[in-house]
């Protein structure tokens, strides 16, 4: 047996590349081109990822469309028809979605019910304590006041996602930030009633390019891991629906209505009715495939 | 060297750094916040060891209609007084490559940076505020010089690798005037 200590000070070297692989970093996504035209600096980057959580946007919409669809959330029985690592992961970021939307949309009778959820299926993952008993009594006490609600989903779901993120749990971290995208676009795009291109809706539907593009990115930490590669997969052929998206960019016109800078061009990404029913149907498949209880037999045209 | 030898000091040293990145992850927290009350933490922020003279960048979404403060927090007994900051857009661009041979042209894409805030260019400022009026896929990207070997008054450190925390916060545009 080796009787070494831990020689602390001495090997920075050797600890730059553990550090590079330790955290969630990723040089580039596997299979994509990376160009650098004006700026060349990304090469030797370390890289860190983070996703905004699904509070941001829930409350982006939430002023652009009023109300929330509690039907449109995913069933909370399914929960224990989820016995793989993989589809909890996935169904973890569907659910934790779920609660954030039902406590963004005041939906009280729902935020108890899928905080529950969460927290079992939070458990099954080795996630214990991150959506916990007293956060879950706080929630009971405050069913009343709607912007307590989400205050406290959101500190869970970053609780989760700390844990996950501290503990290397890259690759599962990966599968629920894929569950909880789709799931958030699922929730979305089922707010929009009529298409309109101007909608505002429809218009923060056609932006998530860049989420996905950002997510699609994250992934390409972990390729070799085939859980993740097959959902990468998937988003990947969702993004080719979104590029068929024209973007037109311009500097943008004007100040700023808070005063403050104004970084970069303007982007608008437009949605044609064509385009956006392509990536409603590609997203609801993809979601009813995430949300089938793996006990449950696979649609025949699925 | 022994081989045991070598995986044993390797998994030594890749233990002190993931306890070192562990170390880092609040270390946001300590980053001035916005005198703007209205700005709430983003859960974007992050903390992390950082090696002086190696950008690293904190890849981030920004949503149109929200308004973004963006401060760090760092140990300046490591990475220094000062440090350099670029935000960097990712842009997702279509080459079209014509046929010649009357067959379809084919599409490539690739993720080009364009440069879209540096405080070097700013006085070196340390913080920054900004209407997002689309939304955007950017890296902050920060590079510590470290300290001087003459500089610092006594506070150069003989480590190269320190916390570094980014603060995110975040509101919907407000408008100002009447």
């Amino acid at each position: 047996m080796l009787n070494t200590t831990c020689p602390h000070r001495s090997f920075k070297g050797i600890g730059l590349v553990f550090l590079l692989a330790g955290c969630t970093s990723a040089t580039g996504p596997a299979g994509d081109i990376s160009a650098s035209v004006h700026d060349s600096g990304a090469v030797n980057a370390q890289s860190l990822y983070e996703m905004p959580t699904p509070n941001e946007l829930f409350q982006i919409v939430r002023e652009i469309s009023g109300e929330g669809q509690r039907q449109m959330m995913s069933p909370a029985v399914n929960l224990t028809h989820y016995n793989t690592k993989s589809k909890r992961a996935l169904n973890f970021g569907v659910y934790a979605t779920d609660l954030v939307f039902a406590s963004s949309f005041n939906l009280t009778s729902e935020v108890a019910r899928y905080f529950i959820v969460c927290k079992k299926l939070g458990d099954d993952l080795g996630l214990a304590g991150s959506f916990n008993d007293s956060d879950l009594a706080r929630l009971q006490r405050n069913l009343t006041k709607g912007d307590s609600l989400d205050v406290i989903s959101d500190e869970a779901y970053k609780q989760a996602y700390r844990r996950m993120r501290e503990e290397d749990m890259g690759p599962v971290l990966s599968l629920v930030l894929a569950g909880g995208w789709v799931e958030s676009m699922h929730l979305v795009t089922h707010q929009v009633i009529h298409f309109d291109p101007q909608n505002a809706l429809v218009q923060r539907v056609a932006e998530q390019k860049v989420s996905l593009n950002h997510l699609v990115d994250l992934m390409g930490a972990y390729p070799t891991d085939p859980e993740v590669l097959n959902m990468k997969s998937r988003l990947l052929a969702i993004r080719d629906i979104y590029d068929t998206f024209p973007v037109v960019r311009e500097p943008h016109k004007g100040i700023s209505p808070s005063g403050r800078a104004i970084l970069g061009d303007d982007i608008q990404i437009l949605a044609t009715p064509e385009g956006f029913q392509l990536l409603s149907n590609a997203l609801e498949a993809l979601r009813e495939d995430i949300i089938r209880p793996e006990d449950a037999p696979k649609a025949a045209n699925a | 060297m022994d081989l045991r030898k070598i995986f044993f000091i390797a998994a030594c040293a890749a233990s002190v750094l993931t306890s070192a990145q562990s170390e880092c992850s609040d270390y946001w927290t300590g980053a001035q916040r916005s005198s703007d009350a209205r700005f709430r933490t983003n859960g974007q922020s992050r903390g992390a060891s950082v090696q002086v003279g190696k950008p690293t960048e904190l890849n981030i979404i920004v949503y149109k209609g929200q308004d973004y403060h963006i401060a760090f927090a760092y140990d300046e007994k490591v990475l220094g007084d000062s440090i350099h900051v670029r935000l960097i857009e990712k842009v997702r661009e279509a080459n079209i490559k014509p046929s010649t041979d009357g067959s379809p042209s084919s599409i490539t894409y690739a993720d080009v940076r364009k440069v879209i805030w540096d405080n070097a260019e700013q006085g070196g400022s340390q913080d920054i505020e900004f209407t997002a009026t689309s939304s955007k896929r950017m890296a902050i990207e920060v590079t510590a010089p470290g300290v001087s070997e003459n500089g610092g008054k006594g506070k150069r450190s003989d480590r190269d690798i320190g916390c570094l925390g980014i603060l995110i916060e975040h509101m919907p545009t407000p408008n100002i005037g009447f």
